[in-house]
């Protein structure tokens, strides 16, 4: 495994980019708004957490009142609000505008303006909908807001207004950010990239952006019925003038399971980087690896009303969406045997990165199993809307979604921070969090199928729950404990920890060839890409020549990546370098500046962020509506509205980065 | 790399699964896993299924995967793994292996949906549920009897539940005895099945499933299944009115001439209808003076009832009734004709409560428990119930009628002005609920 | 190795289009998600409304007394229909002006086809001419007793049309931008690029247009 001895290398500003929090504000660079998501994004898990944490204590025993009812559903429909929108996602966010770019080998995204509007809207949306609860006015309809409960008629007053506007804000950032991975990983992919060459990663994000783009138009239709209805009288979901309540529960779930699986794929991303580095072998099946993850996104648009299973919509359609969903189940399953079998034959370091890509393998396993149990209607009559829902989906989400997460996050934090994480405090982190996680939610599995509800805010005693209560309580503790360490380890090592060369793992893909952290223009030279893992290529080019997509293995197939792309390259290579090979991946210092290498930065500009403000406060004059007077909604939408159009004119007639200077 | 440590962490890893899974063997006394009904079995057949095969399959890959991590674990001076890019026919067997499983999954399944969901026969029982928030009504058409949150159902005999609802959405579980339905406005959706022949007189816990509010929680109901001749006794009786004392007069009053003790809290006068309108059949004129404890009634008994079925919810702090008052009943019917009560709920046989927003409290007296299932039905939780109904559960439509009694909702006192009841007149009251059986 | 320069050309993608293209393409696929769940609740709901007035069929209000006649003027939105199409003619026109721009042009036929600022305004017209009679039916609507509020076929018609109109209004806008850059500093071939995204745009909200008339207005 080769490192490079690495100075000190400080992550070097683009010629116009400013220091300290304007800084941030006019950031257009991919990996500092990758850094800006990152932070806010585990700042917000903190915050879901500190919820969950508030709901186990309630549930600890029967009966109690550590908060009110009231406090209670706003609790728990933050809770999931915040992991799902404000965590989760925006940390496959941190992950894909860091990772992206620099595994395509490009210089950054498509669109890096697009890029940083993305993020303010996240922020600003995310500032939105948490603020109220400290005013008792948080959304109290539960995650999903099921109609005719969301509706005026039974919600009045501002809790749901927050909800309704502060998800229609979260949906622009999602899109925006759709549309520029699209393009960048469509587009923007280093000579010799063909798909089949592209890391897991990259393309398990590519699947999730189609997703994303096709999906979340879905909610935001079903919430401008809601937000129609609640403002301006329309009859979407009222009842009383003939609507059909389950017209939002089709709309949520077309939108909500894809929504699932955007959830869940870049961790599956992720895992599939990190158990390679750490078995010393290529992934198991890659190509059966990329169309499961195709299959799944595109299944996944058809699975939506196994969410609906009691709400009779006859055994037709029961029956479809039960086949839907186990055929689903499928390429799901396969994954996870690709990658037992990735690990099979391996020399398996257990670095805590892939302790917790193993820990995913296991607990989405039993969250599989327990998702193939709900997809039978009849026996998810007795599973769905109880504890057995609750404890699938945490183990999907916890023991997927976030601990694929935490596996990038020890995996990539010394590419983005040129520090280790420390790797005791990584195992105290690991081994807590598979203790607590388990001893929390294995045993909702049989509280549900004993009888508890979900969503309620207290329950009696002798109906057989306390002592599985009890047991998650003090599982929820234990992570809590578990996150905090983390918390701690990221803070300290941040500052103290362990400088890390280019490649500390060992790696096989072009993430690894430049220095840690990247120089602002990623890589000095664009790499010719001749191989699905360059950088093994590089270093052991003995055990990767029979590999398929190495130059060698294309040679054999009788198939020219490179010549295909041949014409379209304005192309110096080296006098000395073969030009059918092209620029060779190499190890890069990163020492110098782009001026001196004549490489075009994009400017820093605030436009993004006031464009940002501007829809945000745009949307957000709907809340005024109730007041008395209509002064303050329109002051705000029209001065949001000038203020969105004004920085949108700006930002579009202006150009993204100096005229390029060649040397 | 500790490896030693991890062994003895895996070892507790373990040891707690263990515990779990002991913990989990007892089955609690709402459980699902053991059925009463044949749509109960129907279910839970799959369910064994479901739990056989994802049994098999989670010790399949978990201990391939904890093999393949011990097995293949990097050890000192090892050479570079030699790089296997997939095996095609290995994913081959991993694709169909799976593939074939599901279908063995799926044929029953798709079996068991048709078989539940055809529409119940004519010859059930039916029932008409109507969700409200946050409680229960039970209708039986064919006995004419309207109830609130308790239903009998009798052994043996196939009960077809028709889920209506006109606010939002609740759903209707009896855990032991099968799947549950959502009750959906706009919407009528059914439920049935056989409570089994071989069951005792039991009791049973009904909940609501789907997040309607505040008071989701506290939505519960309670059903009975008993012998048929005694179902049969207690439908009957469940049909006739209740009077207790005088008989009432001759025409019935569509609403109360002037009501001076009914506030703002009470419920618009559009809403209260006519006795002939809530009892059906029953004729607007002199009603006979129903036997207060008919011969031929029957009640589950109490004795009888399970400890998970009686409520053990605590009563709120602050809120405290005398015991030092007794109840008149005959003075606490006036109280009641007069007050806001009558504008939401309807007892037939008396014509000046004719509400239908609140539950029917005809046979009040013959129910286990109040507030949807949430406290016991007895003198000291009724009193309170009356006093201060938003206190003992959130949210709920039902006004605070407790006199100097603040409104946690609203923040409001409630004054002798607006209608607020003294310890006395609730007491009264109270004793001629306990009449109604 | 060297301090050199060795890059591959700046403005080199992997498919040879540029990335606007490829992100307009991506984002009418995610506005046909947008309008197919319009769609959908529309034709959910026909029918459906308890109180009229009803799209297709007279309604007496039993109410009042009041007879209403069908709510949709087939007549007048065949000829708003006919404006919009033409005027995605208009911008075909206006594109392929844009890319000849440095085109010597012998003739005043060619002159008046090649002629970027005249499409464009023609364009921007028509679709200004199409939004008026959006206003005018949506006006005229009010008046016979629908508004948006009325019952689930105002409501769904009402936000289905009326966010189509909001799509084409930003289109008029983005079209009267290009046209008075092109007034100020002439527009050519190298700003083709971002006529031709425009002009995607522009076809989408006319196709868009075509499925709502179809299904809204002529299928009963």
């Amino acid at each position: 495994m080769a490192t490079l001895a690495a100075p000190a290398i400080a992550a070097q500003k683009a010629p116009t980019e400013y220091g300290g929090v304007w800084g941030w504000i006019t950031t257009t660079d991919h990996k500092r708004i990758g850094r800006l998501y990152l932070f806010t994004a585990l700042f917000f898990m903190l915050w879901g957490g500190a919820e969950a944490e508030i709901i186990r204590t309630q549930l600890r025993a029967p009966n109690l009142h550590f908060v009110s009812a009231a406090t209670y559903n706003e609790i728990f429909t933050m809770h999931g609000t915040t992991m799902i929108f404000l965590a989760v996602m925006p940390l496959s966010s941190a992950f894909f505008n860091m990772l992206i770019p620099l595994q395509i080998g490009a210089r950054d995204v498509a669109f890096p303006r697009l890029n940083a509007f993305s993020y303010w809207v996240y922020v600003l949306g995310g500032v939105v909908i948490s603020l109220p609860i400290f005013f008792h006015a948080a959304p109290n309809g539960g995650w999903f807001g099921y109609t005719p409960l969301t509706t005026n008629a039974y919600s009045p007053g501002i809790h749901i207004d927050v909800w309704v506007v502060g998800l229609q804000i979260l949906g622009i950032s999602s899109l925006a950010s759709g549309f520029n991975f699209i393009t960048t990983i469509i587009n923007m992919r280093a000579p010799g990239m063909n798909l089949m060459r592209m890391p897991m990663f990259t393309w398990m994000s590519f699947v999730v952006q189609f997703l994303i783009i096709l999906a979340f138009p879905v909610i935001t239709v079903a919430l401008i019925f809601l937000v129609f209805d609640r403002f301006f009288g329309t009859n979407f979901y009222t009842t009383a003038a003939g609507a059909d309540p389950l017209l939002w529960q089709h709309l949520f779930w077309i939108f909500g399971h894809p929504e699932v699986y955007i959830l869940v794929l870049p961790a599956f991303g992720l895992v599939s980087e990190v158990l390679p580095t750490f078995a010393r072998k290529p992934l198991f099946g890659y190509p059966v690896m990329v169309y499961s993850g195709i299959l799944i996104g595109v299944l996944g648009f058809g699975v939506w009303a196994h969410h609906m299973f009691a709400v009779g919509m006859g055994p037709i359609a029961d029956s479809f969406f039960s086949l839907t969903t186990m055929l689903i189940a499928i390429p799901t399953g396969v994954k996870i045997f690709n990658w037992i079998f990735t690990l099979w034959g391996g020399a398996i370091r257990f670095t805590v990165a892939n302790c917790f890509a193993i820990g995913l393998l296991a607990m989405f396993t039993i969250g599989g199993i327990s998702g193939v149990m709900h997809s039978s209607p009849p026996a998810d009559l007795q599973q769905t809307d109880t504890y057995f829902v609750v404890a699938h989906f945490h183990y999907v989400l916890f023991g997927g979604s976030l601990m694929g997460l935490f596996a990038g996050i020890y995996y990539y934090f010394p590419k983005f921070t040129g520090r280790l994480l420390d790797e005791r405090l990584g195992y105290w982190h690991f081994w807590l969090n598979l203790i607590g996680s388990n001893l929390t939610f294995f045993p909702m599995h049989f509280s549900g199928l004993n009888g508890m509800p979900r969503r309620i805010y207290t329950y009696d005693a002798d109906q057989g729950w306390d002592t599985y209560n009890r047991l998650s309580t003090y599982g929820a503790y234990l992570v809590g404990v578990a996150t905090l360490i983390f918390i701690y380890n990221i803070v300290r090592s941040a500052r103290q920890g362990q400088r890390a060369g280019n490649d500390p793992w060992g790696a096989p893909s072009l993430e690894w060839s430049i220095a840690s952290p990247p120089p602002i223009y990623n890589f000095e030279r664009i790499p010719f890409v001749t191989s699905r893992y360059p950088l093994w290529d590089v270093k052991d080019p003995q055990l990767t020549t029979h590999v398929p997509h190495t130059a060698e293995a294309d040679h054999a197939l009788r198939v020219d990546v490179g010549g295909q792309l041949a014409s379209r390259i304005e192309f110096h290579p080296d006098p000395g370098d073969d030009p059918a090979q092209g620029a060779r991946v190499q190890l890069e210092r990163g020492t110098l500046t782009a001026a001196q290498l004549g490489i075009p930065i994009p400017y820093s500009t605030a436009k993004p962020f006031f464009a940002a403000l501007g829809l945000v406060i745009m949307v957000c004059s709907l809340l005024t509506s109730h007041l008395d007077t209509h002064v303050p909604m329109f002051g705000l939408l029209f001065g949001g509205a000038a203020l969105l159009v004004g920085s949108l004119y700006a930002w579009l007639l202006s150009p993204l980065e100096p005229e390029e200077a060649h040397a | 790399m500790p490896h030693p440590s991890r062994a003895r962490r895996r070892v507790a890893v373990a040891a707690l699964a263990a515990a779990c899974l002991l913990v989990a063997c007892q089955h609690g006394p709402n459980t699902t896993f053991e059925p009463h009904s044949e749509f109960g079995r129907e279910i839970d057949n799959l369910w064994k299924l479901l739990l056989d095969v994802g049994t098999i399959v989670f010790i399949f890959v978990e201990s391939l995967l904890v093999y393949t991590i011990i097995r293949f674990r990097r050890r000192e001076g090892q050479p570079e793994p030699k790089h296997v890019h997939g095996n095609t026919r290995l994913e081959i067997l991993w694709t169909v292996t799976p593939a074939i499983v599901l279908a063995c999954i799926a044929v029953p399944t798709v079996r068991t949906i048709f078989r539940t969901q055809a529409r119940a026969t004519r010859d059930a029982l039916q029932v008409e549920v109507y969700g409200h928030q946050w409680w229960w009504e039970f209708r039986y058409p064919q006995y004419g009897i309207v109830t609130a949150n308790e239903a009998y159902l009798p052994i043996g005999r196939k009960v077809n539940f028709a889920l209506r609802t006109q606010d939002v959405l609740h759903s209707f579980w009896i855990p032991q005895m099968g799947g549950k339905r959502d009750l959906i406005a706009n919407h009528t959706n059914y439920l049935w099945f056989t409570p089994d022949s071989s069951l005792g007189v039991l009791d049973w816990n009904g909940t609501c499933n789907e997040y309607c509010g505040l008071s989701h929680a506290n939505m519960k109901f309670r059903v009975y299944t008993v012998l048929p001749a005694d179902f049969e006794r207690w439908a009957h009786h469940q049909a006739l009115a209740t009077t207790v004392g005088a008989v009432p007069p001759a025409t019935p009053v569509a609403a109360p001439a002037a009501p001076a003790k009914v506030g703002s809290a009470a419920t618009p006068d559009p809403l209260v209808r006519t006795v002939a309108q809530v009892s059906g059949a029953a004729p607007a004129g002199p009603a006979a003076p129903a036997p207060v404890a008919d011969a031929g009634d029957y009640v589950f008994p109490a004795d009888r009832m399970r400890v998970n079925v009686v409520p053990h919810t605590p009563i709120p702090d602050g809120l405290a009734f005398s015991n030092l008052v007794t109840g008149d009943a005959e003075r606490g019917m006036q109280t009641y004709n007069k007050s806001a009560c009558i504008g939401c709920h309807a007892i037939k046989g008396n014509p000046y409560s004719a509400g239908i927003v609140g539950p029917n409290l005809t046979h009040l007296a013959s129910r286990h428990t109040i507030a949807a299932g949430l406290y016991p039905n007895d003198t000291d939780h009724l009193r309170l119930w009356i006093k201060n109904a938003r206190a003992m559960k959130p949210g709920v439509v039902m006004p605070v009628l407790g006199l100097n009694e603040v409104d946690p909702l609203t923040h409001v006192q409630v004054t002798a002005g607006s209608g607020g009841l003294t310890d006395q007149q609730i007491a009264d009251i109270v004793a001629y609920l306990q009449l109604l059986r | 190795m060297t301090a050199a320069p060795v890059e591959v050309g700046h403005g080199y993608t992997t498919t040879g289009l540029p990335n606007r293209k490829i992100a307009i393409w991506a984002f009418i696929g995610s506005e046909c998600m947008l309008f197919a769940s319009l769609i959908s609740t529309y034709l959910i709901y026909k029918g459906r409304s308890m109180v009229g007035p009803f799209p297709h069929e007279g309604w007496v209000d039993a109410a009042t007394g009041h007879r209403y006649k069908p709510i949709l003027n087939i007549p007048v939105t065949s000829f708003s229909t006919f404006v919009l199409l033409m005027s995605s003619l208009a911008m075909v026109l206006a594109l392929a002006a844009v890319e000849n721009a440095e085109v010597p042009k012998r003739t005043l036929g060619d002159r008046i086809l090649g002629d970027s600022r005249l499409w464009l305004f023609v364009t921007a017209l028509l679709g200004m001419t199409f939004l008026g009679c959006q206003a005018y039916e949506f006006t005229s609507f009010v008046h016979e007793g629908v508004t948006i509020k009325t019952n689930l076929f105002g409501s769904s018609f009402f936000t289905l049309t009326g966010f189509h109109g909001a799509h084409v209004t930003a289109g008029v806008l983005w079209l009267l931008t290009l046209l008075s850059i092109d007034l100020k500093r002439g527009l050519g071939p190298k700003d083709a690029l971002n006529v031709d995204i425009a002009a995607l745009y522009w076809h989408f909200v006319d196709v868009v247009w075509i499925a709502i008339f179809t299904l809204v207005y002529l299928i009963q």
